[in-house]
């Protein structure tokens, strides 16, 4: 299943791959697409915790996640 | 050492094993979330604690002993960056000794091949073979710099000075070699015509090699006398790193041992005796004294400090024993503070395009379009391909201007010289090129506008007594104490001293003595209180006014009554108001930034005529009120301060300003220094760098104006070597003239001097 979510603070390509990285290494995570403009999709075998999500957010820099 | 001393060192080694500290330098960083995500990296291995800070690329990292740098940088790598040990910092590279080696052989080489291109009695046969041997070590080897920068600013699309000496010097010879190879230049025998003829060159038969190692051999002098009289930007970290204590008496179990300053930790307690540098950040634990911290922040009156009151490292201590607790150390103390900031100023600034840079970046598209045209336009006259060639080339070759490499070295070097006579040291070519640009000059108050230095104000008697009766018992009382206002006290006297007797120094409040066996004291409202003796009215309201102008006021008191007060106060240098003045004059608009509270600093504006008033500042802000006034609709801010705590800001300011009387730290972070304590001379930088700046302009201007006259009858095909020597020698004497007119610079302030004696 793909679910999408909006990522705010990201300021350039290093804080993608920092935040992708993390996403990615989340349980179930397949699949992570990230922009820098904010939109993030996420692939997965089952849904996932959305404070999973957040906590990988966090644990990548200073950002904010919300669902879209 | 003593046995003692040994098992501390040991224990302090211990745990700087258990304990070590890795200073890396981080690459890749690109915004301040980057910095963040390594400093997370880092931390979350075991017992690590790092902190990156992506303005100075650089990550402080604490790690235990199970951890190495090779760990830290495999974490900083495995996050997308790359770090690296620091390179012990390299000798610092001696520029002006590179260019100096590609200089004198150029010279020698190339005066025989200007010689013999010009002086047609030399051209001995076989000559030109001789020229091709000497004049291609210079244009591949001397020359090597420019063609490198040529060709890296050619990847971004760019043209700079370089490129213009690259493609001229590269035209000159390349067309030189053909003529050889292929025309009729390599005949023995060949000889350049001493003739101005306008005739057309159809056979290849001149060659041009003087012009190239000319060109080479005068940027490269150019070159030589910029690096000379560049001052590596490093030397300011330096100077900073010298103010600091290099050991420390610490003090454990009521033992004192001298450690070097990097054993001494948070907590420890050290003892800083009078005359010594209090070697860390603090609290004072024991002891009164006051604490002359005149090296941090420029202010002339030492503070008193008592158990509870904090000291910062590197201020110095004047009278009594203190016992500190360190709070910070190594990198987090103000000091180090102030150094990074420094640092941070220097990597962030971005100097503004030299003038003959920008100038190039016009003017060689140009000449690239003028030759291309002139080659088709010869073609399609149907001149055929050698003509065309040939006119294409000598467009190349002449427009190359030999003087280029002069123009701004000679008035810089000019400028230069004429401002030391003046008393004004100029640390680069940048300075000068930025001080013209100037339009707001910021100014610390202590030790710029005023003396920096305590002075008796003004002596207040009460009623019905004698102002010289009043300085004598004061002067009596102070002449056993050495607090700077004790000082300026004694020395504003100048008669005979009273018998002193029983003297009792009151730490924090003042003293206490007989004079002529009279009981006598002088201190601050506090002793009086103490001493049970009120404050007369008449002289509350002169101790308010002189406390609302920065003033220091000293009761005293005789025969147990308050006779007068005193007030002593870092006085405005004799020439502050008429300098400001004349900043003003300039177009400058004048702030002042102070520690001071706003009534004392806008007491001293407003003597001087100062615009605006920063007050109340801390040390570590001036930094970010020159940003601030930068920013404040994209001004060019100039700083003049003295202090180590104006390091920073003078290194941030456009145009750094040092007094010669500061401190080391400032001088080195600052473009320019005054030598004399004389706020006049700022004025007098300013006027000299704005005429220094026009004499660029007209070099520039000299220097091209010959060869773009020349390009016209280049593009004819009417070029030969002997015009493109004319317009090389008469450029470059007209640059040199030019520069020269900069020794008669006569400062305003002189020239009035001049008109009124």
């Amino acid at each position: 299943m793909i679910t999408n979510y909006n990522v705010t603070g990201m300021t350039c390509g290093h804080c993608v791959a920092a935040v992708t990285e993390e996403v990615s290494a989340i349980p179930g995570v397949s699949e992570v697409k990230v922009e820098l403009a904010g939109p993030m999709q996420v692939e997965s075998t089952a849904e996932v915790d959305f404070a999973a999500v957040v906590a990988a957010v966090k644990e990548a820099g200073d950002y904010e996640v919300a669902l879209a | 050492m003593s046995t003692g001393g040994q098992g501390e060192s040991t224990a302090a080694l211990r745990t700087q094993v258990g304990n070590q500290v890795i200073e890396l330098d981080v690459q890749g960083m690109t915004c301040a979330s980057c910095a963040a995500r390594i400093e997370k990296k880092l931390n979350k291995l075991d017992g690590v604690q790092a902190s990156v800070n992506y303005a100075t690329e650089k990550a402080h990292v604490v790690v235990p002993a199970q951890l190495g740098a090779d760990d830290l940088i495999l974490t900083v790598q495995a996050a997308g960056y790359d770090a690296a040990l620091p390179t012990p910092e390299a000798p610092p590279r001696d520029r002006a000794a590179e260019i100096k080696r590609r200089l004198l052989v150029s010279a020698v080489l190339a005066i025989p091949v200007i010689a013999m291109a010009m002086v047609p009695p030399l051209q001995f046969p076989g000559w030109q073979w001789v020229s091709l041997l000497l004049a291609t070590p210079v244009v591949t080897w001397a020359a090597w710099p420019f063609h490198r920068s040529a060709l890296v600013n050619l990847r971004h699309g760019a043209s700079t000075m370089d490129t213009l000496i690259s493609l001229g010097t590269s035209a000159a010879y390349l067309w030189s070699v053909i003529a050889l190879v292929f025309g009729s230049a390599g005949e023995i025998g060949m000889t350049h015509q001493w003739s101005f003829s306008l005739e057309r060159d159809h056979h290849l038969s001149a060659i041009y090699f003087e012009a190239a190692v000319g060109i080479i051999t005068f940027i490269l002098l150019g070159r030589y006398i910029e690096a000379r009289s560049r001052q590596d930007a490093s030397s300011a970290l330096r100077a900073l790193a010298e103010v600091g204590a290099k050991s420390v008496t610490r003090l454990r179990d009521g033992v004192e041992v001298t450690v070097p300053i990097d054993k001494l930790a948070v907590g420890d307690e050290f003892v800083v005796r009078p005359g010594e540098k209090v070697a860390t950040d603090g609290e004072v634990v024991s002891g009164d004294s006051a604490v002359d911290n005149s090296v941090i922040t420029g202010e002339a009156l030492p503070v008193e400090v008592r158990a509870g009151s904090t000291v910062v490292g590197a201020s110095v201590n004047t009278t009594g024993r203190l016992v500190v607790r360190a709070t910070a150390v190594g990198a987090d103390t103000q000091l180090a503070q102030i150094a990074r900031l420094v640092e941070l100023a220097q990597t962030g600034k971005s100097r503004s395009q030299a003038l003959a840079d920008k100038i190039s970046g016009v003017f060689v598209p140009t000449v690239i379009t003028i030759a291309l045209v002139t080659g088709i336009g010869w073609l399609l006259a149907g001149q055929g391909a050698t003509f065309a060639v040939t006119a294409a080339v000598s467009v190349l070759i002449i427009s190359c201007p030999c003087a280029l490499g002069l123009a701004t070295p000679t008035a810089l070097l000019a400028g230069s010289l004429r401002g030391s006579q003046l008393g004004i040291l100029i640390r680069g070519p940048e300075a000068l090129e930025e001080a013209h640009r100037i339009d707001t000059i910021a100014m610390d108050k202590t030790g710029t506008i005023t003396a920096g230095q305590m002075s008796l104000d003004s002596v207040v008697p009460t009623k019905g007594g004698d102002e010289a009766e009043l300085l004598a018992v004061a002067a009596t009382l102070e002449s056993a104490s050495e607090h700077p206002i004790a000082r300026a006290v004694v020395a504003a006297h100048n008669g005979p001293l009273g018998e002193l007797t029983g003297f009792a120094n009151v730490p924090g409040r003042g003293v206490r003595a007989l004079v002529d066996r009279r009981p006598a004291a002088a201190g601050n409202a506090a002793l009086m209180a103490d001493l049970g003796l009120a404050v007369p009215g008449e002289l509350i309201a002169a101790a308010d006014e002189a406390a609302r102008r920065g003033a220091s006021v000293l009761l005293v008191a005789l025969d147990d009554r308050i006779v007068g007060l005193l007030t002593v106060a870092d006085r405005i240098a004799p020439n502050a108001a008429a300098a400001v003045t004349r900043l003003r004059e300039l177009g400058l608009r004048t702030v002042m930034v102070t520690g001071d509270n706003q009534a004392a600093a806008e007491y001293v504006a407003a003597q001087v005529g100062i615009d605006e008033v920063r007050a109340e500042v801390l040390p570590s802000d001036k930094f970010a009120v020159v940003t601030q006034l930068q920013a404040d609709g994209t001004h060019h801010v100039a700083m003049i301060g003295d202090g180590v705590n104006d390091a920073a800001a003078l290194s941030q300011a456009d145009l750094g300003i040092a007094m010669g009387s500061g401190t080391d730290a400032a001088i080195a972070a600052s473009d320019l220094t005054l030598m004399r304590h004389d706020l006049m001379l700022a004025a007098d930088a300013v006027q000299l760098s704005r005429r220094t700046l026009n004499t660029i302009r007209g070099n520039l201007f000299w220097a091209f104006i010959y060869n773009v006259a020349a390009i016209p009858i280049a593009a004819s095909g009417y070029l030969n070597p002997m015009f493109a020597g004319a317009a090389m020698a008469f450029s470059s004497v007209f640059v040199v003239t030019n520069s020269l007119r900069l020794r008669g610079f006569r400062p305003t302030s002189s020239v009035n001097e001049v008109a009124s004696s």
